[in-house]
Order: structure tokens, then C-alpha cells, then sequence
């Protein structure tokens, strides 16, 4: 063996020139592993030239033929760039496994291929690798088992607080749990802990525990990676995440810490149930894992720390950077009712997801983390125009609202996106996230789904809403809602008076206000549940007094789809209809079409319950939501109202005309009544009289009327129900 | 004497769901409970029979994706077929299907692509839902439940795979 041979032996590397004619001319011929890998492969080597046929390479090694098109690649480029084709494993006539890695390069103009064997390192590499996915695998079930036991514990405190069972009974059914929990007043008064989170804090006795500011210096302690946990917990949402918290000691323990609201009936925090594990084994012990790296174990993308780090090197080099940088927060639209509804591993399973979607939207040089809970960043770099950073905001919502089966179930996601940029030579990280986060809330208050770029005047919008939400609590205070009641006409006469209960704000400042202008923020805050129950309460106390006053009246309240799937709601409406003596035939629930948009099979037995107490339900806005005429034939409904955009445009539009004669006969066909809403002219009315519609409702009979004006005039609206049925039986 | 035909097979899919098992179980018909995960690619050869001709399949059996290794799309060239195979006792392994059929899509427009959920022998631990094999055959994917441990279904997945190829097969014959 030639010195040059040895060499190439000791480096465990076989070498080839690509020559002329097809052929690899082998630099050193007596390597022996590769001879004996020719040999297995029966792969004929021409001993007077050690020259290998370039087909029989292909055809001994298919590894290598594979390989050979990057080679040519690189061989025909004229930078001297290697390609490395990665590890393959072949065998020996004896089955010896060979780690090999095949590179093209050019040499003095020559191209080269070089063979290497990694078989006598490759145990160590592949050890660690063994490891690391073992390491995996258990992090995977670890992981998911405590975030499941951890969250089926805050959920069932929860129940049991919303279910009126007192803290003490709490206070003792946790005492020996594994998992800390503290149950405090909004202000971090603590009320209830146990024994797990004494020994967190590594305190004497609870008692010590108590008096210290447990919440404050959780909140403290997690802002610096989660800066947004305060608004999360005070807007009355529930958040998660994981953080160092420093013991009585002063010995810092990583926290896995989750905070839930407790609500009132009027929408205001009564307490918050804390459930903590000290999670600082189960860090510390995978100090090399992806974890500790700044990965998350649900999502698998880079972690808020490593977030954080990643934003502050960007700061600290942006003079260098060119383009601008875009920061994109996305918050996933009805992710907690995902949570609450299917649990919490299809909820993890849905931000796994959804991680991986978002992955495949940006660029390689473009950053993607998940902030925790359902909130996730992009961080675009090298941006040139406003339109580049759209583009890929669409695609995040794009991706987001493809359809996700959990559960056999079909989920439809949507996302709420802030973006915010900077084109300067410097910012500040946290200046840069808490500007994407506020666009991120202001696109929220244009419903779901929406995308909205930072803009100063935000910080102006936000404040004011909070006002009006104060304001809303005030009014439910101070009672300064009313109801004003839209008669409905029975075109085929009745002895019966319909009307429409619609809700009105008697602001102090600002007058008489209709419900667009605050229905809104209701929804938004919560405050629809209170200000929904007012409603139903009222209407039936006005229509039993309307009963005593000999006008019996059928009322329909419209009650929104948060309200409906409210756990309450049912308890709440017949204790209603048994306090006040309101029949529960009078009374008609308008709910629309969004009360079946995620769950349709809970809410169509709720409602049939409800008709069990002989409440009528009508689907109000028909046509402005999915309006599936194939759903139609499942929801049990009693009436259907056609959206006033559909009359409106029924004299000007042929396409109207026919979808509204299509609705009319579908529903007489499965026996539901229709209530044709907003009718404005004779010629409307005429077209819903020829179909037969059964109740026409607008401005061509009465506008919306105090209770007062409803009664003066409850005699004229007999004369007029009486006389549509005249008409139609005219010939 | 038929005629011998070449047909390239990639098994793709997140690590740990057991690919290699599931090419030992077909090529040798052995199967072990250990877990050793794939560095690389490996390639196996088998020969299945098929009307007038054999095939011959080239398994290229490629590692796992994790978050330390993404799919290399080199490796996929030339590919006749792919068994993206998952793990039915790890229901992120059915949205990591999903996304790695996308890049699959990419590369391989054309090629019939199969669907292997592994270790039907955990009754117990098993988590992927019908639904969840309704979503991955919307993608147009054909969807087999295998078990390597067992052998379940395991010669059929290449069998269905070679006759998606084309190919109208009878028994496997030699390895």
C-alpha cells in the first residue's frame, strides 16, 4: 500500500475523479472497506485503470446515483462549493453495517467524489441522537399527562366555585393535592392554599404563605416573559405558562402555572384559581433538550425566551440588518372554547397544528415562536413593502381557517393578527410586541379573523372601549337599559299580538342608544350575559303585565349565542318563566344561526328542551350567516325570520326575489313560519302576501315603541292583523 | 424468464413510528421491540411478483423528522411510491402527516403516496380517531392500519403500494 493509500485509509475516505468516457478513476485503489463494498454490491472495478463504469456505480449504489445529480450540479458550477449527500448505510458481504457520506467537490478543476466512512464514529453520533428522541418521546407523554392533570384540576375548582360550593369545601377537597393551588380576590388576596404550594415556597406554615403577595410576584416574575399576562387575567381569560419563581429561600424553581377567572353573574372577576407545579426537576434534567434550548414541547417552535432572545439580537444588530422587520402577533379566535369543549389535548393538538402550519408560511430567514396559551409571533426580517408583510398575514389566516379534525370532529380555527414594523437602524423589543399586541386586540374588536397594522391612534381606541365597558357595568348598575317592542303583523289575522323586545341605552350623556352601538363590547367583555338576562327578565315581567292589562302579548327576546351556551341559561330562563307567570308559550327566543356554528349537537338538544317548556324559537337574521337550507331540516325551530336585506332588495334584485320565494317554501315544507323582517313598501309586503308569509315586521307598520306607545295602540295593531286577513281572503 | 423492474420506495414519516420495523418486517420478517432510531437512509431491496414481471423495489428507508431533522427532499427523487407511515398511539403524528404529504405533494406531484398508521397491536394506547383517517384520505391518500410487531397488514402496504405503481402483483416471491 502506497503511502498516499495509507492516508486516505487512515481517514477512512475513498476518492474518485469523474473522468471522460463514463468512467470514476479511483485515487486510492486499496481501500479495503470499499473493496469489500464493491464486492458485496458486485460492482466490477477494471484493476488496470481502478476504474469504476459510471452505470455500475449507479446500479450497485442507487444511494449514489441519486447522489451523482447534486455532484454534477456542483461539479458544472464554478464556485467551490461542496455538496455533502448526507449518511446512508450499506452492507458487507457479511452484513457489517458501513456508515457512509458521499461530498462532490472540484479540485483543481477536477471533479471529485470522495466517499467517507463515518461507520467507526457513527455509534456515538447516532447514541446521541438515541438519546435525544428517547428523550423525546418521554418528554411528549410526561408533558402531556401533567398539562392534562394540571388543567383538569383548575377546571374542576372551577366548576365546583361556579357551582356555588363554598371556598372551604374547595379549600379541603385540594388540601393533599400533588399540584399547588391558591384561590385569590382579584386584588391577590389569598382566601385558599395548600399544603403543595407551601412546600414550593418552602414556608413554616400557611399562614406565612398567605401574607405574601403570591399573584403580585407571580405576575412580576412571569412578565419578563410574558408581558401581556396581567391584561390576559384582568380582561378575565385564562392563561398558562411556564417561568422561574424565586422561594422564601431565594432559591429560584421553575413554575408550570396556570390562572383562571372565577366570573360573577355580572361579568366581574370574583377570584382567580391558581394551580402551579414546581416543574424545576423535570427542566433541570433536560437541561440539553429542546426545552432548555427555548422550544416548546406542545408546538415544537422556539419558546417565549427564546423569542425574547431572538427579538433582542435583532435589536442589537438591526443597524446592520437591511429592509425592516416586521413583527406579527396572532391569537387564535375561540381557542378556550376549543379547550373547554374537546379538552385540553385536542387543544394541545390543535396549537401543535397550527404551529406547524405557521411554520410553512414565512420565509427560512423569517423567525416563528409560540408566545403560550394561543398566542403566536412571526418575525419577519429583510421586509421591503407594507404588501410583503399582507401577503404573508393572509397566508397565516389562510392556513389557519383550513378545516382540523379532533374528535371527530371538524374544526374550523380563526385568527385574530396584529401587526406592527420598524424600518429603523434601532428599536425597542418590548415597545416592538406591546404595539403588535395592542393592533392584535384592536383587530379582534372588528370581529374574527381580522388583520390590523399598528397606528398610533390605537392607543387612544383602547382606553376608550375600556371607558365604554365601565360604562355598560354602570348601566347595569344604574339600570339605565330599556326595552322597546317592534310589533309583528299576522297577515292570516290573530287574536294574538306579536312583538319584538329590542333592547335600548338610556346613556346619561349620550342619549338613546340602539343596541349596534354597544352590543359589541358586551359580547366582547361578557358583559352580554347580565345585560341578556336583564333582557329576558324584563320582557317576561312586561308581557305578564300585559296579560293582567287584558293585552296578551307574544314576546320574542333575542338572546345571543355566548348567552344560550351559557351553562345557566336554561336554569336561568324557567326560573324566569316561574317567577314572573310569564307563559312560556308567549314567550319566543330569537337565537341566529352562529349559535350552531361550533356546536350544533348541544345546542339543538339544548333547544329542544327548551321547547319542552313550550318557548317558541325563531332563527332570526336568516340569510346573513352559513344559512345552510340542509341544517335547516335539523334545528328545531318554530319560526324563521328572512333577513330585512333580503326584503329590502326584493323589488330591485330577481336573484333576492327567488332565494326569498326559496326560503318561504323550504320552511313551509318542514312546517316552520316565516317572519319576513324590515318590510318598507306595499310592494314587499305584496310579494310576502302572495307566498303566504305569516308575519310581516318594519317600518311600513310600526317602528320600534316604548312599552307605553305598544299599549295605547295595542287595539289599532288588532284592527291591523284583522285586516291583512280580510285582504287575503278578498278575492 | 419476466422481466425485472426497478421501482424506488420512500418510507417518510415523524421519528419513532416505526419505519424501519416495518421494512424489517417485510424484507426479513423480523421484528424487535427496541427502538434504534435511523440515521441516514438505509436501503433494502425485495423482489415482489408481479403479473409478467418483477418488481423490484428499492426501499429507501429515510430518518425520522423531528425537530432536529427535516425531510431532505433529495432523497424523495425518483421515487415511484411513498408509505408515509405514522404512529397511532400519537395523534401529533396524524398533523405532522399532513404537513409532511404537503412537502411530499411538492416534490412528488404525481405519485401514489399510502398512508401506513402503525402499531395496530397497542389496542389500548391507541388515539387516532376515524376522523382523524377520514382528513388524511381527503388528501387523497389510501390509509392502512399495519402493525410490524404483529406483521398486520404490513406485506399488504407494499403489495396495494406496487399495484397503486401500476403493477398487478401475486406473492411476493424472494427477498
Amino acid at each position: 500500500m502506497s503511502i498516499y493509500d495509507g492516508i486516505f485509509q487512515e481517514l477512512g475516505v475513498v476518492a474518485m475523479v469523474r473522468q471522460g468516457g463514463g468512467q470514476f478513476k479511483l485515487l486510492n485503489s486499496e481501500c479495503n472497506w470499499f473493496l469489500s463494498l464493491l464486492k458485496a454490491n458486485h460492482c466490477p472495478l477494471t484493476p488496470k485503470t481502478s476504474s469504476i463504469d459510471y452505470a455500475d456505480l449507479c446500479t450497485c449504489f442507487p444511494f449514489v446515483e441519486n447522489f451523482l445529480i447534486d455532484a454534477e450540479q456542483a461539479w458544472q458550477s464554478q464556485d467551490s462549493n461542496t455538496v455533502r449527500s448526507g449518511i446512508w448505510t450499506e452492507l458487507d458481504q457479511e452484513n457489517n453495517e458501513f456508515q457512509l457520506e458521499a461530498r462532490a467537490c472540484l479540485i483543481d478543476a477536477e471533479p471529485i467524489l470522495l466517499i467517507e466512512n463515518h461507520t467507526p464514529s457513527f455509534y456515538r453520533y447516532q447514541g446521541v441522537y438515541q438519546k435525544a428522541r428517547n428523550i423525546a418521546l418521554l418528554n411528549e407523554k410526561l408533558v402531556s399527562e401533567l398539562n392534562l392533570r394540571q388543567r383538569q384540576l383548575q377546571n374542576e375548582i372551577e366548576r365546583h366555585l361556579l357551582q356555588s360550593h363554598s371556598l372551604q369545601q374547595v379549600a379541603n377537597s385540594i388540601q393533599g393535592h400533588t399540584s399547588a393551588v391558591m384561590i385569590c380576590q382579584p386584588d391577590g388576596n389569598i382566601e385558599v392554599i395548600n399544603k403543595a404550594l407551601v412546600d414550593i415556597y418552602q414556608l413554616d406554615e400557611e399562614q406565612g404563605l398567605k401574607r405574601v403577595p403570591l399573584l403580585e410576584q407571580w405576575i412580576s416574575e412571569a412578565e419578563k416573559v410574558y408581558p401581556e399576562l396581567k391584561r390576559v387575567i384582568e380582561k378575565g381569560s385564562y392563561w398558562e405558562g411556564e417561568f422561574q419563581s424565586k422561594n422564601s429561600l431565594g432559591v429560584n424553581r421553575w413554575v408550570r402555572l396556570t390562572i383562571g377567572p372565577i366570573k360573577e353573574a355580572d361579568g366581574n372577576i370574583s377570584h382567580y384559581v391558581c394551580v402551579a407545579n414546581d416543574i424545576s426537576e423535570f427542566r433541570n434534567a433536560n437541561a440539553s433538550d429542546s426545552a432548555e434550548l427555548g422550544y416548546d414541547f406542545t408546538t415544537h417552535l422556539p419558546n417565549r425566551r427564546h423569542f425574547w432572545s431572538h427579538l433582542n439580537y435583532l435589536a442589537d444588530s438591526a443597524h446592520a440588518q437591511e429592509g425592516g422587520l416586521a413583527l406579527i402577533y396572532i391569537d387564535l379566535d375561540y381557542f378556550k372554547r376549543v379547550n373547554d369543549d374537546l379538552g385540553h389535548q385536542a387543544g394541545d393538538f390543535l396549537l401543535s397544528t397550527i404551529a406547524t402550519r405557521l411554520s410553512r408560511c414565512v420565509k427560512y430567514h423569517d423567525f416563528v415562536a409560540h408566545l403560550g396559551g394561543d398566542e403566536f409571533v412571526v418575525v419577519m426580517q429583510h421586509v421591503e413593502t407594507m404588501d410583503q408583510i399582507q401577503l404573508v398575514a393572509d397566508r397565516i389566516l389562510g392556513v389557519v381557517r383550513e378545516p382540523l379534525f379532533v374528535n371527530k370532529q371538524s374544526i374550523l380555527m380563526s385568527a385574530s393578527i396584529g401587526i406592527t414594523t420598524s424600518f429603523e437602524r434601532s428599536f425597542e423589543p418590548s415597545e416592538l410586541l406591546r404595539q403588535a399586541d395592542l393592533a392584535m386586540y384592536a383587530a379582534k374588536q372588528l370581529g374574527k379573523g381580522q388583520v390590523r397594522f399598528y397606528e398610533a391612534s390605537m392607543e387612544r381606541h383602547i382606553p376608550r372601549k375600556l371607558q365604554r365597558e365601565r360604562e355598560l357595568v354602570d348601566a347595569i348598575e344604574k339600570q339605565q337599559f330599556e326595552l322597546h317592542f317592534q310589533p309583528q303583523i299576522r297577515i292570516a289575522g290573530t287574536e294574538i299580538i306579536r312583538a319584538e323586545a329590542l333592547i335600548r341605552w338610556q346613556h346619561p350623556e349620550r342619549g338613546l342608544l340602539a343596541p349596534a352601538e354597544f352590543i359589541s363590547i358586551a359580547e366582547e367583555s361578557g358583559l352580554i350575559i347580565p345585560i341578556g338576562t336583564w333582557v329576558l327578565k324584563q320582557a317576561c315581567q312586561i308581557g305578564a303585565d300585559l296579560i293582567q292589562r287584558q293585552q296578551q302579548t307574544c314576546i320574542g327576546v333575542n338572546i345571543s349565542a355566548k348567552q344560550l351556551k351559557h351553562p345557566e341559561f336554561y336554569d336561568t330562563l324557567a326560573q324566569t318563566l316561574s317567577e314572573t307567570g310569564f307563559p312560556a308559550s308567549l314567550l319566543e327566543l330569537e337565537i341566529t344561526e352562529s349559535c350552531f356554528l361550533e356546536d350544533m349537537d348541544t345546542v339543538i338538544v339544548l333547544l329542544k328542551k327548551i321547547r319542552e317548556l313550550g318557548v317558541t324559537i325563531a332563527l332570526d337574521d336568516f340569510g346573513t350567516g352559513f344559512s345552510s337550507l340542509n341544517y335547516l331540516r335539523l334545528l328545531p325551530v318554530d319560526y324563521l325570520k328572512i333577513d330585512r336585506s333580503f326584503i329590502q332588495e326584493l323589488q330591485l334584485d330577481h336573484e333576492s326575489q327567488a332565494i326569498t320565494a326559496t326560503v318561504i317554501n323550504l320552511a313551509k315544507e318542514l312546517r316552520i313560519k316565516v317572519i319576513a323582517e324590515g318590510v318598507e313598501t306595499t310592494e314587499q309586503l305584496e310579494f310576502l302576501k302572495q307566498r303566504q308569509v305569516e308575519f310581516v315586521q318594519g317600518y311600513l307598520f310600526y317602528k320600534p315603541l316604548t312599552l307605553n306607545h305598544l299599549q295605547k295602540i295595542y287595539i289599532e295593531i288588532k284592527r291591523l292583523n284583522d285586516e291583512n286577513k280580510l285582504s287575503l281572503l278578498a278575492p | 424468464m419476466s422481466k425485472v423492474v426497478a421501482k424506488k420506495i420512500c418510507m417518510v414519516g415523524p421519528f419513532a413510528v416505526g419505519k424501519t420495523s416495518l421494512v424489517r418486517r417485510f424484507v426479513e420478517s423480523i421484528f424487535s421491540d427496541n427502538y434504534l432510531t435511523t440515521i441516514g437512509v438505509k436501503i433494502s431491496k425485495k423482489i415482489v411478483e408481479a403479473e409478467q414481471q418483477q418488481v423490484n423495489l428499492m426501499i429507501w428507508d429515510i430518518e425520522g423528522v423531528d425537530i432536529f431533522t427535516a425531510l431532505k427532499p433529495s432523497n424523495l427523487r425518483g421515487a415511484a411510491g411513498v408509505l408515509l407511515v405514522l404512529d397511532g398511539t400519537r395523534p401529533a403524528s396524524v398533523e405532522m402527516a399532513e404537513d409532511m404529504h404537503k412537502t411530499l405533494r411538492e416534490h412528488l406531484p404525481e405519485i401514489p403516496i399510502v398512508c401506513l398508521i402503525n402499531k395496530s397491536d397497542l389496542t389500548f394506547d391507541w388515539k387516532i380517531e376515524t376522523a382523524d383517517i377520514q382528513g388524511l384520505e381527503k388528501l387523497g391518500m389510501t390509509t392502512l392500519k399495519t402493525s410490524a410487531k404483529t406483521g398486520d397488514n404490513v406485506d399488504q402496504a407494499f403489495r396495494l403500494m406496487v399495484e397503486k405503481m401500476g403493477f398487478n402483483t401475486v406473492d411476493p416471491v424472494s427477498s
